[in-house]
């Protein structure tokens, strides 16, 4: 029966061509406004680590000057990032099963030969932790070992895009990459990995796609390298070379630690107090102490990786969506009205108002699909040039099965929504009524 | 077949009450050839309305093939117009976009046969009326004859035992018209009962049984007695007009 009813929906749609249209177009448009708005909202919005997200720590200390709270509006906020000397003492600590501390640096890549000539990549500064805690999937290699990671080797991580661009998209295990000043071993490359939003550092951008390069963090001091993110001060730096740069109380390093369990995290927490208690022993960290220890989840939220105007626009794009669905109710109640003797004929013969009422949402629902393709299609277009506009050409805001799935609903709800009433009305039509108008 | 006893049907708008049927009472028995004749506004089309289950009735009692319809759900009233009855009309009522397989196969649709078994059923009811050759024309290519050709054959095709025909010649030249009877005929002639609303005396006349209605009562018959007929208040049918 619904094939018959799909069928009599689509000739019913051929017959008046213009008005067909018109009422896609309706339903296109407001599942274009909607979906794209979900998709927004969904991307921000999405565990980008499932499984791991309520493990997964993000840790803060408060050495912000003792005359003034870090940020002004939020005086009970912590930095969002640590220095050098905090993310160092606290590496030492043996209770997280993983952890690492972390920043964002522009490196200078030297190709072999003379065909290329050197380029800048963004490189992840870390520990071999890294990968592990966050999942991080390999093409070939994998993380250094503990070894390299002692030892301050010169070993690199190359993402998939940096691999093909330097080896052709070979196998670049075991090869040699020079960066800035010196040869690096290349020892993993990773499969495409795009974590949505960029979870593990959202103070440089939420929006970023992951770096291209991963070297060990223990390189630092001898590379003397500067970070490529955001980093803060609340006095002036008065030091003379990098090494008292890194005794500063500058902020610049973000640190993740991994407690799977309750007892680990409030192990954790009593070391982050005793930690801070020791150093304001020693005359630093002087406002209370003031740790935190935010999961993903709440990391994100504290962070506003989903802005509050997200939230507004879903809300915003979804009312749209039905103020389209409720203008099309007279259109569908016209023309179904217009109908009304060929229902009477069907009647006469046997339907029932059920069977009239079934038949008539089906053909709204038929629109809405329609619709819904056309308005998933414009979506996909917004959300291409919303990803130009805000993310440098990075498929951050792009329609997964899960949206996909979501805008084919919401095309179905507003057909629904538009088509309730009319269906209603012509299934309540007297038969006897119009059979003398045909 | 249909047993209606003092049944009123009464039309009101803000200002106007109708009475399209008054203490109307008519008997057919099963296999009968009725034809209901009658002036513009005497209530036919309501009778054959109500007697088909497409319109309500406000007082009286109307047994179905022994049912009593009064208080069916309108599922079960679908279920008996499709099943029992069969539906001819004057302008033909088919439906433009459906050809002429489709259309027969409408009422079959909804009783929720399997393909093979409609297929079946519809080139048999079209063959009956003459038409397969045009199984998949379009109304619009057909003659207003071929069109209620196809109306009987959809009327038919779900076999039921009650054809319900409202001036089913009313827009046909005689020719037609009297080739549309004969299809009647030989449906009736086959057990099938039919009841035809004709302004047609010829047509009317070839009936065994002929109805005249006045006022929404029965005024002249060959075997119901309504009490209309004996009301002194009530004006006589012509007699040239009765049988």
């Amino acid at each position: 029966m619904l094939a018959y009813q799909i069928r009599i929906a689509w000739s019913s749609l051929r017959r008046t061509p213009v008005l067909s249209a018109l009422l896609v177009a309706g339903i296109a448009l407001g599942v274009a406004v909607a979906t794209t708005f979900v998709t927004t909202f969904h991307v921000l919005a999405a565990d980008p680590i499932p499984g791991k997200s309520d493990r997964l720590f993000y840790v803060q200390v408060d050495n912000w000057s003792p005359e003034r709270p870090w940020d002004r509006d939020r005086p009970q906020e912590p930095p969002d990032q640590l220095a050098w000397r905090e993310v160092q003492g606290l590496l030492a600590s043996e209770i997280p099963t993983r952890q690492a501390g972390m920043f964002k640096a522009n490196l200078t890549v030297h190709p072999r030969g003379q065909a290329e000539r050197p380029f800048r990549a963004l490189t992840r500064v870390t520990n071999a932790d890294f990968f592990e805690m966050f999942d991080v999937p390999f093409l070939y290699g994998g993380p250094w070992d503990s070894v390299a990671e002692a030892d301050r080797a010169p070993v690199v991580v190359l993402d998939e895009a940096t691999n093909r661009r330097l080896f052709g998209g070979e196998d670049g295990v075991g090869e040699t990459v020079r960066i800035e000043d010196r040869d690096f071993t290349v020892v993993g490359v990773l499969a495409p990995w795009t974590p949505r939003p960029k979870f593990f550092d959202v103070t440089n951008g939420a929006l970023e796609e992951p770096e291209a390069l991963y070297v060990p963090l223990g390189l630092t001091p001898d590379m003397e390298l500067s970070s490529a993110g955001n980093r803060s001060n609340w006095k002036p730096f008065d030091g003379e070379d990098y090494a008292d740069f890194l005794e500063s109380e500058s902020v610049w390093l973000q640190m993740w630690v991994e407690l799977p369990t309750e007892e680990q995290r409030q192990a954790y927490e009593d070391f982050l107090a005793a930690y801070v208690r020791e150093q304001q022993a020693l005359g630093r960290l002087t406002r209370p102490v003031n740790n935190r220890l935010r999961d993903v989840r709440e990391w994100l939220t504290v962070e506003e990786v989903v802005p509050p105007e997200a939230r507004s626009m879903l809300i915003i794009g979804l009312l749209f969506l039905l103020v389209c669905s409720i203008n099309l109710i007279g259109i569908l109640l016209g023309k179904f009205l217009g109908r009304a003797p060929e229902v009477g004929v069907r009647r006469a013969l046997g339907a029932s108002r059920g069977a009239v009422f079934g038949q008539h949402l089906v053909e709204c629902e038929v629109v809405g699909l329609l619709g819904g393709a056309v308005g998933i299609a414009l979506s996909a277009v917004v959300l291409r040039v919303l990803n130009r506009l805000f993310t440098e050409d990075v498929e951050l805001f792009a329609l997964d099965l899960t949206m996909l799935g979501a805008g084919v609903a919401l095309a179905l709800v507003a057909g629904l929504i538009a088509g309730l009433y009319p269906a209603w009305r012509i299934c309540r039509v007297a038969p006897a009524t119009y059979l003398k108008q045909q | 077949m249909i047993r209606m006893e003092r049944v009123s049907k009464v039309y009101r708008t803000e200002h106007v009450e109708t009475h399209a049927l008054s203490s109307f009472t008519v008997a057919v028995d099963p296999g009968e050839f009725v034809t209901v004749m009658g002036p513009s506004g005497s209530g036919k089309t309501t009778f054959l309305n109500v007697a088909g289950l497409l319109d309500v009735f406000d007082g009286g009692s109307y047994r179905l093939d022994g049912e009593d319809v009064a208080k069916l759900s309108d599922r079960a009233m679908s279920r008996i117009r499709n099943e029992k009855i069969g539906f001819i009309f004057q302008s033909f009522n088919l439906i433009p976009d459906l050809d002429v397989f489709d259309n027969v196969d409408v009422p079959l649709r909804y009783r929720g046969l399997g393909g093979r078994e409609r297929k079946s059923l519809i080139e048999e009811a079209v063959a009956t009326v003459g038409l397969s050759s045009r199984l998949r024309h379009h109304p619009s290519q057909l003659s207003g004859g071929q069109q209620q050709r196809v109306a009987v054959a959809r009327a038919i095709v779900g076999r039921p035992r009650l054809i319900l025909a409202d001036e089913p010649t009313g827009n046909l030249d005689s020719a037609m018209a009297t080739d549309i009877l004969g299809l009647l005929e030989e449906i009736n002639a086959a057990g099938t009962t039919v009841v035809m609303v004709t302004h047609d005396p010829e047509l009317a006349a070839r009936a065994p049984r002929q109805i005249h209605m006045l006022d929404g009562r029965l005024m002249d018959f060959s075997r119901d007695v309504p009490a209309p007929l004996f009301d002194p208040a009530r004006p006589r049918l012509d007699p040239a007009l009765s049988l």
